[in-house]
């Protein structure tokens, strides 16, 4: 008997069933319920099976087109939130990869006050300081842009302290035979860094595109012309339209709530190696 | 593949040449907080106006709910971005009437440009809310209700009532019992501040705040914790505990949804909630005024308005604000005041729209409709105007607080409204002392 | 440091140019924004101010609403890092004890990491909601008066934003946890058999320790998301606000500085806010580093 259960292993089974179930399962029904249409739901709650009316809803959603200009589709938003995340991953990859490597690779006068400057964003999370930030944002004029709904959220100094741990781990060998080669800190730079930190870039860019595409505070703030609003943003607004004095469209709300999800869990699956791998690097 | 793209380009330039603003009209921005149905309807009633004149493009922008446009309006005026339009609504009112700075009152706008300004053309309950404290109009309400009570004709059958409550007593005594013995919640509502405690004020001519309910100036007193509101609450509590009264939260939703899936017999809504009951509710409901304690007051007076009024923001060229007058009296006209009236389930703010809908026999189809101005109409009293509170959107936080706790059996009535009075008094200090 | 690096050049300057001035901009600018700010009355348009000294800080804390969200908030993101790490750990040593079949698991767990606060709190929300939720509907049976009210009862509402946040964190956990205990040399594992046959005995004598420095790192992280990053949730499970009692210090600086525009207090609370990350990163900085070489 102890032998069966060992190679079956059926309570690690059984185990981890129950968890997966515990994670999918209300998707599941988020997903499910979404091709309802809004008075079954109202009368039955939410369903476990599907309602047929997949189609309709989602096409609906997608195109619908919504606003005076009318413009303002779930499309539309997902697109913000495909500017959003690639803006914010590449900007944040950029951004640190530079840094880290002056602060790594040189000596230079204010390298070590800037590095305590830096290292200091890490202590303070946005949500710390949303209000003054929205008024430096607002007093720049730069409300309802692209540039300020990425920009400010690369303020802090996460990805500059992954590529520095990175840098670290790069032997100096490599180094002093570059500069045997004559070879200068750009050329270092382009020809020899980068090409070792392709893995490094991709796993950080995934793990912020999807930072930054379920961002929430920030755009929320800043956007209030909708035609700017991120999908995740999408869903807020029409849970408020449930509340109001119309008959609640669930159905909607879910059909957002899995587009939403949908881009960054297909991401996050099929780049599991790389993703896995930027998450561990980068808790040191 | 070239020929494709100057094809494009050349198609949009001429786009851009043909829309009326390369021709020189000038440009209206109105930020306006009117999500979903609401929004179309807005959008129509622009169209309309530019379509109806070539100098002027109208261009509304929906900015989210009403804390977020003005939150946005405020941001835009910092960052000297402001529209020319902006739709704030009752709690904000004295935020914004208060910024001397930066707004424009209506009043001085219309007279200044030629379009007509009598106050006396709007409906009374309508006219003193938006004003300042010299009795200036500031805003020019815009969306406007009231709130009104609406109850389950079925429900009412199958208890044997014919009639709804008129005073809050005849409900303890006679309908509640009655509704609760057929199976049914007698009661909800979707604001507590709103329409059990600043209405309730208004409908028993009761003082809300000193001052003279806050028009006088910014040194203002609340007046929550008096002995009627003690006994409404306490009732409301008791009602609670009885079966008499569910408190579905703090969401308006929830509380509508009660009486939709006729958990619950009789909701207290706003007068602009009958559109939605139509297409939702599966049974034949009515609407009527809110009921009184006969003990407090034997002549129930007029409850006032909720919802938003424009505001004309200051930093803008002369030649802009005459389009911004042009539109408001584009706006104040009775068809077009019907029209957004009904469409939309907001009360009809001047008289002559109001008529208007009487002559085209609106009433007739939808006696629903008249019950809010009718409430609106009825005789004031002193305290029935309305208010004018500094930061009253953090009062009502605090009103929703305590009422949360009253109903989850923290505290008592009592301790509530002296709480809230508390907790307003130091708002109202902050606010007067940061408007200086 | 580097011990080999470059010198005399401007591409050091230049490379960290783009850094600090973001940081510059959006990071001090700001903090120093509010710092100010925190001293002064000022209204919202911007059109008159009056400096106060410490009197926001004073409102604050004698508000009792404070107060009592701050331990709330606490008690919360204790919570959730307990409830997450627990469940997190329990099926990492199941998916590290699989014979076979291990790596089908990991990717079954590993997408919830895609998922944003914001919609794992409309799930949430829905799924304990009056009108249609089916857990509503278990808790709360037909016929009997409800007991589970999230709408009016802090401590429902709470559980209910709790359970948002430990759905969406346990893959972030697990994730970490699995590679913790993939990391443990076989040899460690084999040897500690022999004192210890029990599997739950070598847990704790054995692994545990082993993976402390892991855990504790975790501990931090997810700490700070519940005391920071969880405002996504609280908002789209209420979004018309929290029952009393149930918001936590972050959606109250929003809301007192976004919907109420008192610019002055919701910047002292979030001077109060930076003061408990810094002692935060500090006790981090601290015992990690302390931990971290042994």
């Amino acid at each position: 008997m102890r032998v069966f259960w060992k190679r079956h292993q059926l309570l690690n089974h059984l185990l981890l069933l129950l968890g997966v179930a515990f994670l999918a399962l209300p998707l599941w029904l988020v997903f499910a319920s979404s091709t309802h249409d809004p008075g079954t739901l109202i009368r039955e709650g939410m369903q476990l099976g599907f309602g047929g009316k997949f189609q309709e809803t989602y096409y609906g959603v997608l195109t619908e087109k919504k606003g005076f200009t009318e413009q303002v589709t779930a499309a539309t938003m997902m697109l913000n939130s495909l500017i959003l995340g690639l803006g914010f991953a590449l900007g944040k990859i950029v951004v640190s990869m530079t840094a880290a490597y002056a602060i790594v690779y040189f000596r230079f006068p204010l390298g070590g006050a800037l590095f305590w400057v830096i290292f200091t964003t890490l202590l303070l999370p946005l949500e710390v300081r949303i209000i003054p930030s929205y008024k430096v944002v607002a007093d720049l004029g730069m409300l309802n842009s692209y540039s300020g709904l990425i920009i400010p959220l690369i303020a802090s100094a996460t990805g500059t302290f992954y590529f520095r741990q990175f840098f670290r781990s790069v032997p100096d060998e490599l180094l002093e035979a570059a500069k045997l080669d004559g070879a200068g800190p750009w050329k270092f730079f382009i020809d020899i860094l980068l090409p070792l930190s392709r893995t490094m870039m991709a796993a950080l860019f995934i793990i912020m595109f999807v930072v930054g595409w379920n961002q929430y505070l920030w755009p929320l703030l800043m956007t209030t012309d909708e035609s700017y609003n991120t999908i995740v943003l999408g869903i807020k607004s029409v849970m408020q339209n449930i509340d109001g004095n119309r008959l609640p469209e669930y159905n909607r709300g879910f059909a957002l709530a899995i587009l939403a999800l949908v881009p960054p869990v297909c991401i996050v699956v099929f780049f599991q190696r790389w993703f896995i791998k930027g998450l561990l690097e980068s808790d040191k | 593949m070239k020929f494709k793209s100057l094809m494009t380009s050349a198609l949009l330039g001429a786009s851009l040449v043909l829309t009326p603003s390369a021709w020189g009209a000038t440009e209206i921005q109105w930020w306006h907080a009117m999500e979903g149905a609401l929004g179309e309807t807005v959008n129509k009633i622009a169209k309309d106006f530019n379509a109806s004149q070539s100098e002027y493009q109208l261009t509304p922008v929906y900015k989210g709910g009403y804390e977020d446009t003005m939150t946005a309006g405020i941001a835009a005026f910092r960052a000297k971005q402001q529209p020319h339009i902006i739709q704030i609504f009752d709690a904000g009112a004295a935020t914004i009437i208060n910024a001397k700075g930066a707004v424009y009152p209506v009043q001085d706008l219309l007279s200044k440009h030629g379009v007509g300004f009598d106050a006396n053309n709007y409906i009374s309950g309508v006219r003193s809310f938006y004003a300042d404290s010299t009795g200036k109009m500031v805003g020019m309400p815009f969306n406007s209700s009231t709130p009104v009570m609406y109850y389950n004709k079925n429900a009412f059958q199958k208890a044997g009532l014919t009639l709804p409550p008129a005073t809050w007593e005849d409900f303890e005594m006679r309908v509640a019992p009655a509704l609760k013995a057929a199976g049914y919640v007698p009661m909800a509502q979707s604001h507590s501040p709103w329409i059990f405690s600043e209405n309730f004020h208004s409908r028993h001519n009761l003082p809300m705040a000193t001052n003279n309910n806050g028009f006088g100036g910014l040194e203002t007193k609340i007046l929550y914790n008096n002995p009627a509101m003690v006994t409404h609450w306490s009732k409301m509590k008791q009602w609670q505990d009885q079966g008499f009264y569910k408190y579905y939260g703090r969401a308006w939703g929830d509380n509508q949804a009660a009486f939709v899936n006729e958990e619950v017999a009789i909701w207290f809504g706003s007068s602009g909630s009958f559109g939605g009951l139509k297409n939702s509710a599966k049974f034949p409901f009515g609407t009527t005024y809110l009921p009184y304690w006969h003990g407090v007051t034997s002549k129930p007076t007029n409850t006032f308005i909720g919802g938003a009024a424009l505001f004309t923001m200051s930093g803008h060229s002369d030649a802009e604000y005459k389009g911004v007058a042009k539109f408001f009296e584009f706006l104040t006209k009775p068809d077009v005041q019907f029209f957004w009236h009904r469409e939309t389930g907001y009360v009809a703010i001047t008289n002559a729209a109001y008529e208007l809908a009487q002559r085209e026999g609106y009433y007739k189809e939808n006696p629903d409709a008249e019950v809010g101005i009718l409430q609106l109409n009825l005789p004031g009293g002193e305290h029935s105007k309305g208010y004018q509170l500094g930061f009253y959107v953090q009062v009502r936080e605090v009103m929703y607080e305590e009422y949360d706790k009253l109903f989850s059996g923290k505290q008592d009535a009592k301790t509530a409204l002296a709480n809230i009075e508390e907790g307003a008094n130091k708002l109202l200090v902050k606010f007067a002392r940061t408007y200086k | 440091m580097k011990r080999v690096t470059f010198s005399h050049s401007p591409i050091p300057y230049l490379f960290v140019l783009p850094q600090i001035a973001i940081i510059a901009v959006f990071f001090l600018w700001p903090s120093a924004e509010a710092i100010r700010l925190s001293f002064f009355l000022e209204d919202p348009w911007g059109l008159s101010n009056e400096f106060v000294w410490f009197e926001n800080y004073q409102t604050i804390f004698e508000d009792p609403e404070y107060v009592g969200t701050l331990i709330a908030t606490l008690i919360f993101s204790l919570s959730v890092t307990f409830l997450s790490l627990g469940l997190a750990m329990l099926l990492a040593v199941q998916v590290d004890g699989l014979l076979r079949g291990g790596g089908t698991y990991r990717p079954l767990i590993t997408w919830a990491y895609a998922i944003a606060p914001a919609v794992a709190g409309l799930v949430a929300r829905f799924l304990f909601s009056p009108q249609i939720g089916p857990i509503y509907a278990w808790l709360n049976p037909e016929g009997q008066p409800p007991w589970f009210e999230p709408n009016l009862d802090s401590i429902d509402a709470w559980v209910v934003v709790t359970s948002g946040a430990v759905w969406r964190q346990v893959s972030v956990n697990f994730i970490y946890l699995l590679a913790g205990l993939q990391s443990i040399p076989r040899a460690v594992l084999e040897a500690s058999r022999i004192d210890n046959p029990s599997g739950l005995g070598r847990f704790w004598s054995v692994t545990f320790p082993l993976l402390a420095p892991t855990l504790f790192f975790l501990m931090v992280i997810n700490f700070s998301y519940a005391f920071f990053e969880t405002f996504a949730i609280i908002d789209t499970v209420f979004p018309f606000g929290p029952p009393s009692g149930a918001a936590s210090l972050v959606y109250k600086v929003y809301v007192d500085g976004f919907k109420g525009a008192d610019l002055g207090g919701s910047s002292a609370q979030s001077v109060v806010l930076m003061l408990f990350v810094l002692a935060l990163t500090v006790v981090q900085f601290r015992y990690l580093e302390k931990k971290i070489h042994y």
